[in-house]
């Protein structure tokens, strides 16, 4: 077995096993997650001295799956499987009061497994399988605790937007096969043509689907009815990375018009859901509104043609954001809820996450010299050099701002104010799952190098100065602002309209849902119709036979009539002492009487009796028409 | 070296049994079930050596003749190929998975259980015949013993169900017949053999188009397509669990067989020539079926409506292969098609044995009575929940590979019809909506007594879940059989 599979495997035999046993489940899960990560970590050492290797499985008649470790997707599996180890710790404290533990592991090592084998994936029928896959685990996690009829819905809801958008990349994988003749996605990198702008448009929607971009952002503040860490490994290096992933790994094949599409679509979301950020009056879907806008800022890397810097800002994205989640999971479980206005004040009660907390926040924010500093510049550096910087730039910047301004809001709401603490259970695993994950948030930034060097894919063109001073304007303005003036006064009249989502016109709801409710309705209503009509066809039908029936009858007393006259014959020939004449006239009245009441239960008006009668009609027909046809 | 004649013995199986509790005096329930599940035990045995036997490339493998009716070329002839094999083991394995289910029945066993037997030999014999009045007799036989299921059995309102179901089969097979006959007629000399209408298709012109319009009619309610779909919701509604089952799993494939096996096999040309009135009648039906499915609130309905979607997106695929000039794209269509057929087989019959567990319990099937069932009953909500999401589509179960390939021929010959992928997203919706309502949420005190699955229903369900994920895995050891008919098909 090749340890190309190895990271996929190791979490999904966790899984497995600890549906089989139920018990140890979270040791299993952490097991699993742990062979994982060093299969990862020993395939991204292979990879970047070697050839890229690769894994071919039977799949589908002429498309054989396949999974392949080069630099980029070997790095990226490193990403979640770290992440999703410490995470995997984090919960172990996290979860400790909860009932349904195996069912909870079971599906987080799924989730790593089928997000590994995304990151893996080295043809596209892998890659659509385990995209999907990944929608199911968050369907399954975002409803863990499936009796709360908010979860419920919102795990309904984020399934549903996703596979939606994911018909997308169905579109563009058939497209994508049936331009190059293989499934492989290298081989689809070179491609070119008409058939890459239409693919890279249908990529770009299954990217916003899973990335929350908007106009399909809604379903990932409503996602936050889930577990902490779920959430923290979803928005992290999961569910939502991969809409990212995708882009990045399918970037040279894009056209033009697809980079400037998927540039527009990350510049509007990340302003769009910065502001829904800023209004946001719950912790965790204020970090939610965060992420969409984050993977706005990659999809304007991606859009300017500098994938680059999306993966830096991923992978930084990916610590950062994990780091906060965990974080806030702990100020939950000290308050109880998620609330901002009942975690006033929680930092001072909680010193060391608050700290890594400020930490994480200054690192996304883009202070140097924190990971994000690095990650942002390489965004913003990209727009300005992109075709299309007059738009980018200014997204961009605005974005960046944003995170500023959002940022410094919730440290301010943190810090200041008082609240009712209560202890925290599980606190120790708590905290060295958030500062595993803090440390690389802050340091990362020593790693680009290297990973630059490693992935081979082309840097930021120039700029280099002026993108680092306007970041870094754009950074410590918004810090100044979110914490000196309140988000109400910052956004104004809009304030409303973003704590509600900025939605437009009912949003995709009346859109989308409602129509096809309508059509639905409408189909159902015809059925009701057309049933009606088919049943008094035959109820018509059944009259008709009935009519034929009372004929029958009629026939039957005509006969028996003719057959009391033929008695009536009958006794007078009695006189004539013929016997032999008299014994056949009653014969023949019997029969007729017998035929008479044959006659009638033919017609009996039982269906059932007729079915089978008709079955028998028709094999006569058939023998009929059988001997009229050897005459021919 | 003369082999055991295999494809006669599964055949003929289940008719032995029947013969024999038929020919006990005043045997228990208890004794009729257990034949029953014996008899079914040893035809799903004997379909399993079938597939090991396996098939060639080209034609039909493992032919079994006798003579019949020499004057006029009718014989008793039985084969398989890749296309029938999976469809007969599939019959095999749901008539067992059916009389396990059932063993519980009280109410006229003996009945019940021949008439069952009758069915299942009906149901092999449909696919394994290779003699068109063959298959026209085992055709109808297994529409009466439907027939009798619905009427004697079924739910509350069953006589109008039954009446609907006696309207359209009685009116929807003669059409096949009339084929049948102008095929017989106009072949070179007078046989009903099939594999010679396949291999030279007698009828050109005129005559193919009145022949396939004919046998579209006779398919197209069997299937069903819409608009001749309306006596399956009803039928559905009203028949027991049991005759839901082999309803949506076998009975419904005989007309997607049918459609491969004489509209697109013995009349290609015309086929070909009206492939996209075809293609459109499938669009239709699958997005009708789908958004018609969306708007349920009863269960049971919503998988039969969710039957009319998958089934046609087989007609999809059959008339994709028919368009397609490639003869690899055609492989791609039909693989799909024929693969859809079995996954929905799998799927939706384990569906409707689900929703027959919780109607058993609850009397009821409104999606809007229930709520919070996982929690009530978790082996029968988690199971319902993977053969939900088998049945929405989702890679790793069984019906991602079929619906892949099928999706991905339609994109590559008729571009414009890949919209039928809507459907999938459509049937989601419709299944997470039932999901939320049934299972999720918090749990009645209603239902709180309501038990979880019995070893026996454990016993039904399980087998299905298993090949279920085990064919959206891996699903080359199906396709395998399947693809070794589809890519030497000559049309």
């Amino acid at each position: 077995m090749s340890v190309v599979a190895l990271p996929i495997l190791a979490p999904l035999i966790a899984a497995a096993a600890i549906m089989a046993l139920r018990r140890g489940a979270p040791a299993l899960a952490l097991g699993g997650a742990t062979l994982g990560l060093a299969a990862s970590l020993w395939l991204l050492g292979r990879a970047a001295g070697g050839p890229a290797q690769t894994l071919l499985l039977p799949g589908l008649p002429d498309l054989p799956l396949r999974l392949v470790a080069e630099p980029l997707t070997a790095l990226l599996a490193v990403v979640v499987a770290a992440v999703g180890t410490i995470v995997l710790i984090y919960a172990i404290g996290y979860m400790k009061r909860e009932s349904g533990l195996p069912r909870f592991y079971a599906v987080m090592s799924l989730f790593l497994a089928a997000m590994q084998a995304l990151v893996l994936a080295g043809d596209w029928v892998g890659l659509l399988a385990a995209w999907e896959l990944i929608g199911l685990c968050s369907y399954l996690l975002i409803g863990f605790w499936f009796q709360r009829p908010e979860a419920a819905d919102a795990a309904s809801r984020a399934f549903l937007y996703t596979r939606s958008a994911d018909l997308g990349l169905y579109i563009a994988v058939f497209i994508l096969i049936g331009a190059t003749g293989s499934s492989e996605i290298a081989a689809a990198l070179n491609a070119d043509g008409g058939a890459t702008v239409a693919a890279g448009l249908l990529l770009l929607v299954a990217a916003m689907g899973k990335s929350a971009q908007v106009p399909l952002h809604d379903w990932l503040m409503r996602a936050m009815a889930g577990p902490t860490p779920v959430s923290a490994l979803l928005h992290s290096a999961t569910l939502v990375a991969a809409g990212a992933i995708l882009l990045i790994r399918a970037s040279p094949l894009l056209a033009p018009e697809a980079l400037l599409a998927i540039g527009l679509v990350g510049g509007i979301t990340t302003v769009a859901t910065g502001l829904i950020a800023l209004a946001e009056r719950d912790l965790k879907r204020l970090l939610a509104a965060s992420t969409a806008s984050q993977y706005g800022l990659m999809l304007i890397a991606v859009g300017a043609g500098v994938p680059l810097a999306a993966l830096l800002h991923l992978i930084a994205h990916a610590a950062i954001k994990s780091a906060l989640f965990l974080a806030a999971g702990d100020f939950q479980h000290a308050r109880g809820d998620t609330a901002l206005e009942r975690l006033r004040g929680v930092g001072r009660a909680r010193p060391r996450t608050f700290l890594g907390f400020a930490l994480a926040a200054l690192a996304l924010a883009g202070i140097p010299p924190l990971s994000g500093f690095f990650s942002k510049d390489a965004v913003i550096a990209a727009a300005l050099a992109a075709p299309g910087a007059a738009w980018l730039a200014p997204l961009a910047l605005a974005g960046t701002l944003l995170t500023g301004a959002y940022l410094a809001r919730a440290l301010r709401l943190l810090w200041r104010g008082t609240g009712e603490n209560r202890p925290v259970a599980g606190s120790a695993w708590m905290s060295v799952g958030i500062w595993a994950l803090v440390v690389p948030a802050a340091a990362l930034g020593l790693a680009f190098g290297p990973i630059e060097a490693l992935v081979g894919l082309p840097a930021p063109e120039t700029e280099a100065t002026r993108a680092m001073l306007l970041g870094l304007l754009a950074a410590t303005g918004g810090l100044a602002l979110g914490w000196l003036v309140p988000a109400g006064r910052l956004l104004g009249p809009i304030n409303k309209w973003a704590q509600s989502g900025l939605v437009v016109a009912g949003g995709l709801t009346a859109w989308v849902g409602r129509p096809a409710m309508a059509i639905a309705r409408g189909c159902e209503h015809l059925e009701r119709g057309v049933y009606d009509a088919v049943l008094r066809v035959g109820r018509g039908g059944l009259i008709i036979a009935r009519g034929f029936q009372q004929l029958e009858r009629g026939l039957y007393t005509a006969v028996l009539g003719l057959g009391q006259a033929g008695l009536t014959v009958g006794r007078l020939t009695r006189f004539s002492d013929e016997r032999g004449i008299d014994g056949v006239i009653f014969a023949l009245v019997a029969g007729v009487r017998a035929w008479g009441a044959r006659a009638r239960t033919l017609q009996s008006g039982l269906i059932h009796r007729e079915l089978a009668i008709s079955a028998a009609g028709t094999a006569v027909v058939l023998v009929v028409l059988l001997a009229m046809s050897l005459r021919f | 070296m003369p082999t055991l004649p295999l494809v006669s013995f599964t055949l003929f199986l289940p008719l032995a049994g029947a013969a024999l509790i038929l020919a006990l005096p005043r045997p228990t329930a208890r004794t009729v079930h257990a034949i029953g599940i014996a008899t079914a035990a040893l035809t799903l045995a004997a379909a399993f050596a079938m597939w090991l036997r396996g098939v060639s490339g080209a034609g039909f493998s493992q032919v079994e003749e006798l003579e019949w009716i020499p004057v006029i070329g009718a014989a008793y002839r039985v084969g398989v190929d890749g296309i029938s094999l999976p469809l007969v083991l599939l019959s095999a394995l749901m008539f067992l998975l059916a009389f396990i289910f059932t063993s519980s029945l009280r109410e006229r066993p003996r009945a019940y259980v021949v008439l069952a037997l009758l069915l299942e030999t009906a149901a092999i014999g449909t696919f394994s015949a290779l003699d068109a009045l063959l298959f026209y007799v085992f055709f109808e036989v297994s529409l009466v013993s439907m027939y009798f299921m619905i009427a004697g059995w079924g739910h509350e309102d069953r006589q109008r169900a039954a009446l609907m179901f006696f309207l359209y089969t009685l009116l929807g097979s003669l059409p096949l017949l009339l084929a049948i006959l102008g095929l017989y007629l106009g072949s070179p000399e007078p046989s009903f053999d099939m594999r010679a209408w396949i291999a030279d298709p007698p009828l050109d012109g005129t005559a193919a188009m009145w022949a396939l319009v004919a046998m579209l009619i006779t398919f197209a309610v069997k299937i069903p397509a819409v608009p001749l779909h309306t006596w399956l919701p009803a039928a559905h509604v009203q028949a027991p669990t049991v005759g839901s089952v082999i309803l949506a799993a076998i009975m419904l494939k005989f007309g997607t067989y049918g459609l491969i096996r004489f509209a697109l096999q013995m009349t290609p040309e015309a086929f070909r020539d009206v492939g996209l009135v075809i293609l459109v009648l499938g669009v239709v039906s699958a997005l009708y079926g789908a958004f018609a499915a969306l708007a349920q609130t009863d269960l049971k309905r919503l998988v039969a409506y969710t039957s009319i979607n998958h089934m046609g997106y087989v007609i999809v695929g059959v008339a994709v292969a028919a368009l397609a000039v490639d003869p690899a794209v055609r492989a791609v269509a039909l693989d799909g098609a024929v693969l859809q057929m079995v996954s929905h087989g799998l799927v939706t019959g384990a569906l409707f044995f689900l929703v027959g567990m919780i109607q058993d319990r609850a009397h009821s099937r409104e999606m809007g009575e229930f709520g919070g069932l996982l929690n009530t009953v978790p082996l029968l909500g988690w199971s319902f929940v993977l053969t939900a999401f088998a049945s929405l589509g989702l890679p790793g179960l069984a019906h991602f590979p079929a619906e892949f390939q099928i999706f991905m021929a339609t994109l590559w010959t008729v571009p414009a019809a890949v919209v039928v992928v809507l459907g999938i997203a459509i049937i989601a919706g419709t299944f997470l909506k039932a999901l939320r309502e049934t299972f999720l949420g918090e749990a009645r005190e209603r239902w709180h007594a309501m038990p979880d699955m019995s070893l026996r229903e454990v016993l039904t369900v399980a087998p299905l879940l298993v090949l279920t994920v085990a064919i959206g895995v891996a699903p080359s050891w199906v396709l395998e059989v399947i693809h070794r008919t589809t890519a030497a098909l000559a049309l």
